[in-house]
């Protein structure tokens, strides 16, 4: 079954065309990973997936109902990208609040450790700083025990260490069959902490798969070399080039074959080669030239 | 729904703000005002002390009512505590009638610390049935007033409902008689008092107090106010938590 369904949706803000017939499917239990620039259409994506925003066109589903039934029914849960708390009340208050909300929540003590609050609990939320805030929306989104997990930019005001912290918590609710959803534009988050990753840019999807299948797909390595003042004409014919790129006098190559891209740049061209350098492409070089190809 | 009406109480009574404006003021007030004309006797016959009593009371559940849901409700939306429970199984209906129903609980403090004021400081005495339905008519009447304020807090964002709210308060309070007696206003105020539904609020409270039963006019008047405004609040609270 499908947690997440999303069939030609399109969503325009005036003349904005934020999201442009996305089609895509998460099966129920995987960790997927959206990834895109800002401005990609990945938050408009998911206040649709979350009925806060209506589609212009098309249709989306959780687990086979409306979003607005799926979040009736409490099977949703998320952390939206802004939100703040009600400052008067403490940590354990707002959770206990929001997790009575739901028809088979998590524990109260379970969730509060689980979310690293429990030396917090009896804090107030406007004494919390910005990460401890952040952990007490993540108590908040997993309280009700939903079955799929929305996240949206989850770690934005996180330092490195609470960052690692937050996805060993994600990990662990995901454990057991949970959906998870969640944005991000760093690339890294994405490799390490999915086990999809849907790249979208320009409000469409660009890529999809594990993140080792979009590297491999956007041109595995790069060759790099100084042009100096040389012509780059033909570079792009060269066999396995996807893209070139010059910049102050260097020349970049993506290829899927380097070997045959290096063969065939001594013997098929006349250019003088200097500073040869080949590189494997991490998820970052996929990423980017994903991004510029949809431009 | 119980659980939400009681965050939202506990939240006000953490308040700084609700607890000084609501609690404190209308008390002190009372104590200064009834002790300079506690004992002369204001029109319809009620002591001063007594008078004064309805007014302080009036005003206390009037600012109490505005100020637990203009500015919260407009913070709540601009802050995304609203669309926090928007993806929550609380139903949107739950929202408002919460909002409503603890801000009528929260003029409760107000009133009481003021009737308990009279009773103890000025020795204020009523038979038991005037007492409960001037309780009554206190924590009913409001209903207006927590209708405006719900509609302040779905139309403006919170830098503009904080001064538009304090506003509505200080006029209703100043201008339907709450501070100066409709007596001794000028004629030009007067008639100004006549259409607002603070004066008929505290009308309601006086006439119980003195003896003579819930005047129908007064009470008329707050009914239809409350008709009117609660219709423009759920209006209002419609546009405010549309999803587009």
């Amino acid at each position: 079954m499908n947690a997440i369904a999303f069939a030609d949706v399109s969503r325009r803000y005036g003349d904005v065309l934020a999201v442009d017939g996305l089609d895509l499917t998460v099966e129920a239990g995987r960790t997927v990973a959206l990834l895109g620039p800002n401005g990609a259409g990945k938050s408009t994506s998911i206040n649709m997936l979350l009925g806060l925003l209506r589609p212009t066109r098309g249709r989306i589903e959780v687990f086979g109902h409306s979003p607005d039934e799926a979040v009736a029914r409490g099977e949703v849960g998320a952390m939206l990208q802004s939100g703040e708390l009600i400052p008067e009340l403490t940590v354990r208050e707002l959770v206990a609040f929001v997790r009575r909300l739901y028809p088979s929540p998590l524990g109260l003590d379970e969730v509060l450790e689980m979310a690293d609050l429990t030396a917090l609990a009896g804090r107030r939320a406007v004494k919390l700083s910005g990460g401890q805030a952040q952990r007490v929306r993540f108590a908040l989104a997993v309280v009700g025990a939903p079955r799929l997990l929305v996240l949206d930019e989850p770690t934005a005001a996180m330092d490195v260490e609470s960052r690692l912290r937050f996805w060993e918590a994600m990990r662990s609710y995901a454990e057991g069959g949970r959906t998870v959803l969640f944005a991000t534009h760093y690339l890294q988050e994405a490799d390490e902490n999915s086990d999809r990753v849907i790249v979208v840019a320009g409000g469409r999807v660009v890529a999809d798969g594990t993140a080792a299948e979009i590297k491999a797909g956007a041109g595995g390595h790069t060759v790099r070399f100084t042009l100096g003042g040389q012509a780059a004409a033909g570079l792009e014919a060269l066999p396995g080039v996807s893209a070139v790129e010059i910049s102050a006098g260097t020349a970049t190559l993506r290829t899927a074959d380097p070997d045959a891209t290096v063969a065939a740049l001594y013997r098929g061209t006349t250019l003088e080669i200097r500073d040869l350098r080949i590189d494997g492409a991490d998820l970052e070089d996929a990423f980017l030239s994903l991004v510029q190809e949809s431009r | 729904m119980t659980d939400y009406i009681k965050i939202e109480l506990l939240r006000m009574l953490r308040n700084k703000r609700y607890v000084i404006f609501v609690v404190a003021f209308p008390v002190a007030f009372y104590l200064v005002f009834s002790g300079i004309y506690g004992g002369e006797v204001a029109a319809g016959g009620l002591s001063g002390k007594a008078y004064f009593m309805v007014s302080m009371s009036a005003y206390g559940a009037l600012a109490a009512s505005l100020m637990s849901t203009a500015v919260p409700w407009a913070q709540e939306r601009g802050s995304g505590w609203l669309r926090q429970l928007q993806i929550t199984p609380l139903a949107g209906w739950k929202i408002i009638t919460t909002k409503l129903v603890a801000s009528m609980l929260l003029v409760l403090p107000a009133v009481l610390l003021v009737c308990a004021a009279a009773v103890l400081v000025q020795g204020v005495s009523l038979p038991p049935g005037r007492w409960l339905g001037l309780l009554a008519a206190m924590w009913l009447g409001v209903a207006p007033f927590a209708a405006l304020g719900l509609t302040i807090g779905s139309l403006l964002p919170p830098d503009t409902a904080q001064p538009v709210s304090m506003i509505g308060m200080f006029g209703l309070a100043l201008l339907g008689g709450l501070w100066i007696p409709l007596e001794v206003m000028p004629e030009g105020l007067r008639s100004v008092a006549r259409v607002l539904p603070s004066a008929d609020y505290a009308g309601m409270g006086r006439g119980i107090v003195a003896g003579d039963g819930l005047p129908a006019g007064d009470a008329l008047a707050v009914v239809v106010w409350a008709a009117v405004l609660g219709v423009i609040a759920v209006l209002a609270y419609r546009r405010a938590t549309a999803r587009a």
